[in-house]
């Protein structure tokens, strides 16, 4: 085994990215442009067929981290660590398609979920989930550019800050003129040169470190726990925080929602079916490689497990397959930066300047002309947060509860008329106060607290698997099912679940949602009547009904 | 057998992979023929 990584010369990395922003830039200069095309910049067409689709959802979904995290999982857990990585995470884009349904049956013309929330709350729901979004995206893209200079700087004599820069002014220039068009038709061809290379790069490790023959043989390097498929450590200290964390990612990220508004509505089923199988296998493969490492006993050079993948493939592979994994990551990276530069640009056109400034009568080339500033200003903004190196985790643990914290909130409003803007706006600021109580250890974890805040939690599992089976199976049984969790719950974890804080806070955040939420809407007399979305949420290419309406009049 | 377990287990997602790979670019054609067909936009 290696005790440095394969370093590339400055000038075969450097054709390496002109290669790969090269070529991606020219097959977005493919697409037929429309210069006043504000609906086609933010969603497209609205009729991405599955093919585009399901690539661009899986492409969005894998970013650079989740290579290293699924290698990482395999390789502290073992057998089943890839699969509490990559199984979840793949669940949950399968999760999101029930309520996708409902989503564009509401505002079969909306850009963003916020437009939806707006029409039907109004402005302090939409800016919560607006704002939610925003900080997300920015500290996604602030994470896809470190991954970027760290992967420069770790395979070739080039600085982390190039490797920035390089990606940032990469990713931008391809997607600053068609936008969400661009980043979908690229995300395509990223995703088959990912698939592929994640096809030869899998079986080409495992045969050249030995074969599975050598993994057996070694199989006593791993613990009694790490060797077990039903791993219960696995479990609670990877799956279910991971689990609980991406169904809140799921909601409320707008890179997902984007997608779900552009396919078409014929193909939402198997567009999702499609990315999740997609997106597992994908991921979950490459975790292999981290429990290959595993049972030879491979220490990650500078304990840095983020160097497991690159140092196993550097190690017992040729230097090409160390350029088809720079190209690996460098492909995920990017795909999901365009779309959250997309996302944000959509958020700030539509939720922003089209439901708040311009209140419906948005000049569609004044939202493009804001569309492409704020794609310039998170690049920059991408790049500098970037090359500080900072420590983000306090702010992606408080944007992670932001969105626990919605997830019940926005899928109650899509379904029962009786929740009010209060209960939403008081569901998401009291759920977070509490999370933030528990997950920053704020109060002592003991005695009756505790308890109390396990029964939180407990009912905050039950709501997890109350909407998944909702989702999927009707009301009936997804109370069922809500009651059910939170009984076992709370019979296996008061007096336990205090020992996982992750998993705690977060089952708490959407426990405390659920309840306010719950309680504020019974107290209220309101109806909503939710054929009112579909008349609030607008096409910004075409004039409003109501301006349509003022044209007839003039006529007659 | 254990063998066979092992690399089942590890070697089943890059099959998948593949399946999945030629499946997308399979829609991905037939969505190019169509919109071809009838002088559309892909995306």
């Amino acid at each position: 085994m290696n005790s440095e990584l394969f370093q590339f010369s400055t000038i075969t990395v450097l054709l390496l990215m002109v290669a790969f922003y090269g070529g991606t830039y020219l097959l977005s200069t493919r697409l037929k442009q429309n210069d006043g095309d504000a609906d086609g910049f933010m969603v497209a067409n609205q009729r991405i067929g599955l093919g585009m689709g399901a690539a661009s959802m899986t492409a969005t979904w894998i970013w650079a981290a989740s290579f290293y995290a699924a290698a990482t999982s395999g390789y502290t857990y073992g057998v089943s660590g890839p699969l509490h990585y990559g199984f979840w995470g793949a669940l949950m884009i399968l999760f999101i398609y029930p309520f996708g349904r409902r989503f564009r049956e509401l505002a079969p013309n909306a850009h963003t979920l916020g437009e939806l929330i707006h029409a039907r709350h109004g402005a302090s729901s939409q800016l919560i989930l607006a704002l939610s979004n925003l900080l997300g995206s920015i500290i996604s893209l602030m994470v896809n550019l470190t991954a970027a200079g760290a992967l420069v700087s770790v395979l070739s004599p080039l600085s982390f800050q190039a490797g920035i820069v390089i990606a940032g002014l990469g990713v931008l220039s391809y997607t600053l003129y068609s936008g969400f068009r661009a980043s979908v038709f690229t995300d395509f061809a990223q995703l088959i040169a990912m698939m592929a290379i994640a096809v030869v790069i899998i079986p080409a490790v495992l045969f050249a470190m030995g074969g599975p023959a050598v993994m057996v043989d070694n199989l006593s390097n791993l613990t009694a726990e790490q060797a077990n498929i039903f791993s219960r450590e696995a479990f609670l200290h990877q799956g279910a925080p991971y689990f609980v964390a991406v169904l809140a990612y799921a909601i409320g990220n707008q890179t997902i929602s984007q997608r779900l508004f552009a396919v078409d509505e014929s193909h939402i089923k198997p567009t999702f079916i499609t990315a999740t199988i997609s997106y597992g296998a994908i991921v979950i493969g490459l975790g292999m490689i981290g429990l290959m490492a595993l049972t030879l006993g491979v220490e990650p050079i500078n304990g840095n497990m983020n160097n497991l993948i690159p140092q196993m493939v550097s190690s017992y592979l040729p230097p090409f397959f160390i350029g088809l994994f720079f190209i690996l990551v460098i492909g995920s990276l990017s795909s999901t930066a365009d779309s959250d530069l997309s996302a944000l640009s959509a958020i700030m056109m539509a939720d922003v300047y089209g439901k708040n400034i311009a209140k419906n009568n948005a000049d569609p080339k004044k939202m493009l002309l804001i569309g492409r500033m704020t794609m310039i200003v998170a690049t920059v903004l991408g790049i500098i947060l970037a090359s500080f190196s900072l420590d983000i985790l306090v702010m992606l643990v408080f944007v992670g509860a932001l969105w626990g914290a919605v997830v019940f909130p926005v899928i109650a409003s899509c379904f029962w008329d009786r929740v009010t803007n209060k209960a939403f706006t008081w569901a998401v600021l009291s759920a977070l106060a509490v999370f933030c109580l528990v997950r920053f250890d704020l109060l002592p974890m003991t005695g009756v607290l505790a308890i109390g805040v396990e029964l939180l939690a407990s009912i905050g599992a039950g709501v997890v698997g109350g909407l998944m089976v909702f989702g999927f199976l009707g009301k009936r049984l997804g109370v069922a099912a809500f009651f059910i969790a939170a009984v076992v719950v709370a019979w296996i974890g008061v007096g336990t679940l205090r020992e996982y804080t992750v998993l705690l806070s977060s089952l708490t955040a959407y426990g405390v949602s659920t309840l306010v939420c719950t309680v504020i809407s019974l107290a209220s007399n309101e109806r909503f009547d939710f054929d009112l979305i579909q008349e609030r949420v607008v096409e910004y290419n075409k004039p409003a009904a109501d301006e349509l309406k003022g044209e007839t009049v003039a006529a007659r | 057998m254990q063998t066979i377990i092992l690399g089942s287990y590890i070697l089943v997602w890059p099959a998948i992979t593949l399946g999945m790979l030629g499946l997308i670019s399979y829609a991905v054609v037939r969505d190019y023929r169509e919109a071809r067909r009838t002088n559309a936009d892909m995306v």
